[in-house]
């Protein structure tokens, strides 16, 4: 071969082993070791911060535990305590932190309670022009253990 | 002009600095050292292998499913991005189909056409599917995001390079890109919280049971249970993307 | 201000259009590289000794853009500093993570092809300059200086064998770039086989006229006769694909209606509405139609040859201008339509943004500014203007 080429191969061969070389110091050790991707990055989202405790933490070590037994039989048992009393997990760990303060607004039980023409008919809804004279909801419904008036 | 000139300047800098791919470059990468913190309690992947079911007949439309997600994953509240979102069907009179998802639900429905007018009507809650054959890893060009051994898809957000094919491959519009992690980003199935005993926040947050979650291979789980009774479909099957969320009741409009 | 430039709906993540007007340059400017080096080769393998004035010249065209290729990539990208994973890690089952290694393999081929090429000028210049040109050149030409009758005609076998490697990998540098859209099954509008072809026939089609217009524009300014047999041979080779490229980009389209599967609806909303004018009049009208009418008469038309020039001039713009609508249509397009099949978005491009008009138009300036480096550093002009 050619002194010109052998020197232009040469260049090329120092190229490729310049790369593997950098490939093998970049890439992260835990790169590939259960398939195509950092197994490092499982461990860094299963550490995300729980931000919703869940209403059992609620109910626990007596904190709540009178509200928490009412709630719990009522008809609104499938309602989160958080969905209306704000994410609790921070409030979990320390009770100084508190949760948003609930929301008893009209529209806001109507986000379940208004009648819309696409929820099921036999869930309960009102219509809010003419029930209630516009009074908050809480005036006449426990939201612990709602009831019909 | 002031603005247009430092726009300006910085889109001069972004293509000089993309172009040289220099050392600096390759230093940020090379804090490939750092070792993950070890994740709290123990959780065998191989045990599980998760699912979900949808039951589209008892959905209320009250978003609170939506709006826990949201909070839950940080996901900002002021973008158009969802990682879960509730669609609203209305068959019309006249056959016309009304299709919306207003703030992704978040903030509820309003009956904006009047009910006479309308012959059908449902909710529809959205998620990301979790395919078995899941065609935004297939596309992700880095190995950033896969699926876990227990039925998860995830997203590096160290690893991402931020292309958006992923987002571009999704047939069911489940990925967003998140613009404060410059990268693709998506449900979880709250990774963070099943792996640690808990629900994903949005079954948690459904008061009416219509999203429900469990283990597929524990034959007594929550998911199971519907499977082996109800007729359930999933979201373009045609695609042969083996979705993992399961629907009951969807309806023919549902795409 | 949102909602009307929606209609239908949307799936509520699609309301952001992710692939902007810089994802549009990058299947048109590695277009025009694929296709400038498959005009290159016609003399380089073909041995079309028409062609052989601009042979030169287009592969150091080929180098310029390629050298761009990656701008409007690495500008998009969420990390730039991370883009070298795709590299690192390629992911196989990914359309995309072919990109790293088929653009530098193309890379090394045309580098070397050039180099191999004009070694005999290097050599010479090296040895006949003193100063900054001395090592300038001295380096090129790796510190070794033979130029005998063998060592040139080694040169020669092997430059051949690259172009032979150059035609495929062209091809396949831009088919490939054709099936990172064909292959998304969750997009109707991109996913099809035909697209990596149809991408590869545009390109040709794109780089050919750009290599006419360079061509016509270099002589101009440098004032000297255009070699009117070989702009012919050029233009006969763009006629010839633009009539492929129309009988792709049509057969796509009629079998999509013909076919008319769940998807029809959107799309014909897509080509009736969205679309509309930069399909059928730029793309198809504009890009394809008059230019192949132009030449046509170009091949009837006798003697008058300037008119003749002017027509070719013109129907290269038309084409390049042509072929960055289609693209225009197939990365915007796509991403107009919903996945949901029910509804359209609409893509408004901003000025001053780092994914914006601004960007696009300075990163399609870049390529020129290389060439005219280029080509003062290696001078194709020889081939061009030949002794009288």
């Amino acid at each position: 071969m050619q002194p010109h080429l052998k020197r232009v191969f040469m260049l090329l061969v120092i190229a490729i082993i310049g790369f593997v070389f950098v490939r093998s110091l970049i890439v992260p050790d835990s790169f590939g070791e259960y398939g195509w991707y950092r197994a490092n990055s499982v461990n860094d989202i299963r550490n995300f911060p729980v931000k919703h405790a869940g209403s059992a933490s609620c109910g626990d070590e007596s904190c709540h535990a009178a509200i928490y037994s009412i709630w719990k039989d009522s008809g609104h048992k499938t309602v989160n305590c958080e969905t209306c009393h704000g994410a609790s997990g921070e409030h979990a760990n320390n009770i100084r932190i508190l949760p948003t303060p609930a929301n008893d607004s009209r529209d806001f039980c109507g986000l379940c309670h208004f009648k819309r023409v696409a929820r099921p008919e036999n869930f309960p809804q009102i219509d809010p022009e003419i029930h209630g004279e516009n009074l908050q909801c809480t005036y006449c419904h426990n939201p612990h253990k709602p009831w019909f008036v | 002009m002031n603005v247009s000139r430092r726009e300006f300047t910085k889109i001069g800098c972004r293509i000089i600095i993309g172009a040289a791919a220099g050392s600096a470059v390759i230093e940020s990468i090379v804090a490939k050292g750092t070792a993950s913190q070890d994740p709290p309690g123990d959780y065998d992947w191989n045990a599980h292998y998760w699912g979900y079911v949808i039951d589209t007949r008892k959905c209320i439309g009250c978003g609170r499913c939506a709006k826990a997600c949201k909070l839950e994953n940080n996901v900002p509240f002021d973008e158009p991005v969802y990682r879960t979102w509730v669609e609203r069907y209305r068959v019309l009179k006249g056959e016309d189909v009304k299709i919306d998802s207003p703030n992704g639900s978040i903030d509820g429905f309003d009956d904006d056409i009047p009910a006479e007018e309308v012959k059908k009507a449902f909710y529809v809650p959205k998620i990301c599917n979790h395919c078995d054959t899941p065609p935004c890893v297939q596309v992700c060009p880095v190995g950033a995001t896969y699926e876990t051994k227990d039925g998860v898809v995830l997203v590096d957000y160290d690893y991402c390079i931020g292309c958006r094919y992923c987002i571009q491959g999704c047939p069911y519009g489940a990925r967003y890109f998140n613009t404060e992690r410059k990268t693709a980003d998506k449900c979880t199935w709250c990774y963070h919280r099943i792996t640690r005993g808990l629900l994903p926040a949005c079954v948690q947050a459904c008061p009416v049971g219509a999203r429900v979650f469990g283990d597929l291979k524990d034959p007594e789980s929550a998911v199971n249970k519907i499977l082996d009774k109800e007729r359930i479909n999933v979201l373009k099957p045609d695609l042969g993307t083996k979705p993992k969320v399961y629907y009951v009741g969807l309806d023919r409009e549902v795409k | 201000m949102m909602e009307s430039l929606i209609w239908g709906y949307i799936y509520p993540n699609e309301a952001e259009i992710q692939w902007s007007i810089l994802i549009v340059l990058y299947p048109y400017i590695t277009g025009l590289v694929a296709g400038a080096f498959i005009a290159s080769s016609l003399y380089h393998v073909f041995g079309k000794k028409e062609i052989k004035p601009v042979a030169r010249f287009a592969l150091l065209t080929a180098l310029s853009f390629l050298l761009v290729a990656t701008m409007p990539l690495l500008t998009h990208l969420g990390h730039p500093e991370r883009g070298i994973e795709i590299m690192f890690t390629p992911h196989v089952t990914s359309a995309m993570s072919g990109f790293g290694y088929i653009y530098s393999f193309y890379l090394i081929v045309v580098g070397l092809e050039i180099w191999l090429s004009f070694r005999e000028d290097i050599v010479k210049k090296a040895l006949n300059s003193r100063g900054w040109k001395e090592v300038l050149y001295s380096a090129l030409a790796l510190f070794s200086y033979d130029i005998s009758e063998k060592a040139l005609h080694e040169d020669e076998k092997l430059a051949k064998r690259l172009a032979i490697i150059g035609i495929p990998s062209a091809a396949f540098l831009h088919g490939y770039v054709g099936f990172i859209f064909g292959g998304i099954k969750a997009n109707p509008w991109w996913s099809t086989p035909l697209m990596p072809i149809i991408f590869l026939m545009s390109a040709i089609v794109s780089g050919i006229a750009l290599l006419i217009l360079l061509y016509i524009a270099s002589m101009k300014i440098r004032k000297h006769a255009i070699d009117h047999k070989c702009l012919h041979s050029l233009a006969h080779y763009l006629w010839i694909f633009l009539i492929l490229d129309f009988t792709l980009e049509i057969l796509e389209i009629i079998s999509m209606k013909y076919e008319s599967l769940e998807r029809i609806d959107i799309i014909n909303r897509l080509l009736s509405d969205k679309i509309a004018t930069t399909f059928y009049g730029v793309q198809i009208g504009l890009g394809i139609f008059i230019p192949f009418i132009l030449i046509l008469l170009v091949g009837i038309i006798k003697n008058r040859e300037t008119l003749k020039m002017i027509m070719i001039a013109i129907s290269s713009i038309f084409v390049v201008i042509g072929v960055f609508a289609m693209r225009w249509n197939v990365v915007i397009g796509g991403q107009e339509i919903s996945k949901s099949l029910s509804g359209t978005n609409t893509y408004v491009p901003v000025f001053f943004n780092l994914e914006g008009v601004l960007p696009a138009i300075i990163i399609l300036l870049i390529p020129f500014i290389i060439l005219s480096v280029l080509t003062y550093i290696l001078p194709p002009w020889k081939d061009m203007e030949p002794e009288e």
